[in-house]
């Protein structure tokens, strides 16, 4: 059977949230001139980790397994520290099958930069409760309801002082692509959480919903202010900060290497 | 000559310390050297001992029991004693039944302190030997080089009231030394690593897990020197995904890893197989399932890591019979792993990680095996269809793109579902690629006589104890042949047959309960029917053991 044709780009459904991030992430890479050659996109598996293949142009692309891209992205990071690498994928990849390595790698402060797309709910899985959907949540398999605390990525990325922790939506062209152009500039760990819509299986978090509650951090927070970033990672329901919460003074991970002073481990 | 020395203690008493110090110094006396270690998975307590077999005659494996056991407490004679049928047995006290009663502790602390209990016992050890301490003082003063000139003069006295001590048990034993001039032991896992390094390993990642943690400690060591970045993981999970990004990135890198850690990494193994990317993990294995028995050995994991991985895609598994081979297969597992791209597993176990032998010292200069890294520009297709199933292998930062999916992909490495075009194509260019590895496989290697209709067939850490147990049956007058298999997967059956030439009897030595290899060697059709000797209770194979199992065999075999 040839399916070469049925096999259409991209897999995303019409309104998706996903459609806004990829074009801000192939405005943000033209704008801060990202050189495509030393670009990789590291994902894993979800509707979002297929981000990689519908760029504008090209780029290196890694889309490995399900919670295992910053892993990956890592050992890529480590291999030759003068890439830019980019980690692209949903919340159920990264927050669920893949927490213990974002608690790692924020701890590491490791030089890769996540866009984590957050719709509250499973995709490709058809419809069952993300680590971060809100509690009361009902899907055909939490029927109860979700019991389970939503995960607070904003404030256990300023806990493990990161880098760089920020959260925009995918609603808000210009205020994502200004994110992930100030993201890539980071040295150490970047995470940046997009909230975004799923027009089939999230009729609760809607482009409406979202788009009422964002609300641009004040300009006057100090993002080194470890506390006042807190005080705002905490902030959920009738209004979103969306910007840069926490900047931190660590260095990054591979800086600190002594085996890299001299060069890559590819040089 | 041949004496087996056993010190024995509690975990935390030194019996690690007491061993290294005499394996050092009768190194250096000029014996050939054989070590094993049997501790149990704990930190303090219980009962933990160091073989030390020393010989004027090449070794290549332990023995069951000892000549002389060193017992630094009363667990260790009450348990150990019995099992000798002679020998001579030092206790650490003041009297003991059986045993000659040494004060070892009680000397140290006159000669300034306790912990000098290790420099007493190597002396009256020494003093039973029969030997001139001058190498064991010599070594005393090289150990302790770095410390103050009292403590090295402390140690010294701890070891010369030692001999003074054994006085009366003093030549029990007759050691006689050659002078051999191989002062280094290495530990298999030693040798792994240093195979890794010469053969140009960049990166590094592991989680702990015993036994494989010693070749981690063992590259983190000589890290600075060559290079070499090591990253201890959160989990196995993370440590084989890591190897494969930086694999990716274009680092030759290594994981390291032990049974369930292993079973942790199996998704990733995989990927490696799926993206085609050059990633070693050595396998050390220790009897499971689950935790098992953490500090013991086995061989059990073989069908494992034969079949890990879902779906299909090759790899090849090597498997150490020796501290030169696990040099010289870390080596030639990066140069599979590169040269075909898929995974290439190195399978041991705790047994040969922690044996330690003064061989002669691996190659310092052998040079770092060819990386098959391309550079090209323009269109670049990752996965371009070839006869061999290898395609050139650009890394990113080039001016090629280099993409890669965990998906089924097409030439590119673009995400594809068209099921009888890209993916038959790729799913035939990878498994072509395991006819490359099958082609090459490393031949089996033969000893004794050529001719002989009793085969013994083993593979991986059994060698040495096969080795030691056809030269036995050889002197007492029977005909035996051993073929040892370095390489346990791909199978070739042509090239095997040719080593088997199916003689009337066959045994295989295997550390399992099943007969795993002779099931592997059936199902190839190298073999048909076959005797099995095997060893599942945690301790390593000897050829005590296996003279005394195939003589069982024979003997119910003729009844």
């Amino acid at each position: 059977m040839n399916l070469a044709k049925a096999d259409t780009k991209p897999a995303w459904c019409p309104g998706c949230g996903n459609f806004g991030i990829l074009k801000a992430f192939n405005a943000a890479i033209e704008e801060a001139h990202v050189d495509r050659r030393r670009l990789v996109l590291v994902s894993g598996i979800g509707q979002a980790a297929k981000l990689p293949h519908y760029i504008d142009g090209n780029a290196n692309v890694f889309n490995g397994l399900h919670g295992r891209a910053i892993p990956a992205a890592t050992g890529i990071k480590l291999a030759n520290h003068s890439l830019e690498v980019v980690v692209t994928s949903g919340d159920g990849d990264m927050y669920g099958e893949g927490g213990n390595h974002l608690l790692h790698a924020m701890r590491r402060n490791i030089g890769i930069h996540c866009f984590v797309h957050n719709n509250q709910v499973y995709g490709l899985t058809k419809g069952q409760a993300s680590p971060t959907s809100d509690s009361g949540f009902m899907t055909l398999l939490q029927s109860h309801g979700v019991m389970s605390a939503p995960f607070q990525a904003m404030a256990a990325a300023i806990v493990a002082d990161a880098s760089f922790v920020a959260r925009s939506f995918s609603g808000d062209f210009e205020h994502l692509k200004a994110m992930m152009i100030e993201a890539m500039k980071v040295d150490g760990f970047a995470l940046l959480e997009i909230l975004q819509p799923c027009v089939t299986f999230n009729k609760v978090n809607t482009f409406s919903w979202y788009r009422q509650r964002v609300k641009p951090i004040d300009p006057a927070h100090d993002p080194y202010d470890r506390a006042g970033a807190l005080e705002l990672a905490f902030r959920w329901g009738d209004e979103i900060p969306i910007g840069v919460y926490y900047r931190s003074k660590r260095p990054g991970f591979e800086s600190q290497l002594p085996v890299l002073k001299t060069g890559t481990l590819v040089s | 000559m041949d004496i087996s020395i056993r010190i024995a203690g509690e975990a935390g008493q030194g019996v690690q310390s007491a061993g290294n110090l005499l394996v050092g110094a009768l190194a250096r006396t000029g014996f050939h050297v054989f070590t094993t270690k049997s501790y149990m998975s704990r930190i303090r307590g219980g009962l933990n001992w160091f073989d030390i077999r020393i010989s004027d005659r090449e070794l290549f494996a332990g023995r069951e029991d000892p000549d002389l056991l060193v017992a630094l407490t009363s667990e260790g004679l009450e348990i150990l004693a019995p099992l000798m049928a002679d020998g001579v047995v030092l206790f650490d006290g003041k009297e003991a039944k059986g045993a000659y009663a040494i004060p070892f502790t009680e000397a140290a602390k006159e000669a300034g302190n306790a912990i000098m209990a290790n420099s007493v016992a190597a002396g009256a050890v020494f003093a039973v030997l029969g030997l001139d301490n001058i190498q064991l003082l010599n070594h005393l003063r090289i150990q302790f080089k770095s410390k103050s000139d009292e403590l090295i003069e402390q140690n010294l006295r701890a070891a010369r009231r030692g001999g003074e001590l054994a006085a009366s048990c003093a030549g029990r034993l007759e050691a006689r030394p050659i002078d051999l001039g191989r002062d280094k032991v290495w530990a298999g896992s030693d040798a792994i690593g240093f195979g890794a390094v010469t053969a140009g390993v960049k990166f590094v990642t592991a989680y702990p897990m015993t036994p494989s943690t010693a070749t981690l400690n063992y590259l983190a060591e000589v890290a600075d020197d060559h290079g070499i970045l090591v990253e201890q993981a959160e989990d196995e999970i993370a440590a084989v995904n890591m190897v494969c990004g930086s694999a990716y990135a274009g680092a030759p890198s290594m994981t390291v890893t032990s049974g369930g850690g292993f079973a942790l990494m199996v998704e990733g193994v995989s990927l490696a197989g799926m993206l085609e990317l050059p990633v070693v993990i050595l396998l050390a294995q220790r009897p499971g399932p689950a935790t098992g028995l953490p500090t013991r050995t086995a061989q059990a994991d073989l069908q494992f890591a034969i079949y890990a991985g879902h779906g299909e895609f090759p790899k090849a598994v090597l498997a150490p019979g020796s501290h030169e081979e696990c040099f010289s297969l870390a080596r030639h597992a990066f140069a599979l792993a590169l040269e075909y791209q898929t995974p290439v597993i190195i399978l041991t176990d705790q047994f040969l990680q922690d044996a330690e032998k003064n061989i002669e010292p691996p190659r310092a200069d052998a040079r770092p095996v060819d990386f098959h890294v391309v550079s090209v520009g323009g269109d670049y297709h990752r996965y371009s269809i070839t006869d061999s199933g290898v395609s050139p292998r650009a890394v990113p930062g080039g001016e090629a793109f280099v993409v890669v999916d965990s998906d089924e992909h097409d030439s590119i490495g673009h995400i594809s579902e068209d099921l009888l075009g890209d993916h038959i194509e790729q799913h035939n260019k990878r498994m072509r690629k395991g006819e490359g590895l099958t082609s090459r496989m490393l031949p089996p290697v033969e000893l004794g006589h050529p001719d002989a209709d009793n085969v013994m067939v083993c593979w991986g850490s059994s060698l040495g104890p096969c080795r030691e147990a056809i030269d036995a049956l050889i002197q007492a007058g029977e005909a035996w042949r051993l073929v040892h298999f370095a390489q346990v997967w791909p199978i070739n059956g042509d090239l095997c047959r040719r080593h088997l030439r199916n003689p009337p009897r066959i045994v295989v030595v295997e550390g399992n309960s099943t007969g795993q290899f002779a099931s592997i060697l059936r199902q190839a059709g190298v073999i048909d029917k076959c005797e099995h000797c095997l060893r599942y209770d945690g301790l390593p194979f000897t050829a005590g053991y296996i003279v005394e199992q195939i003589t069982g065999l024979s003997s119910r075999s003729t009844k």
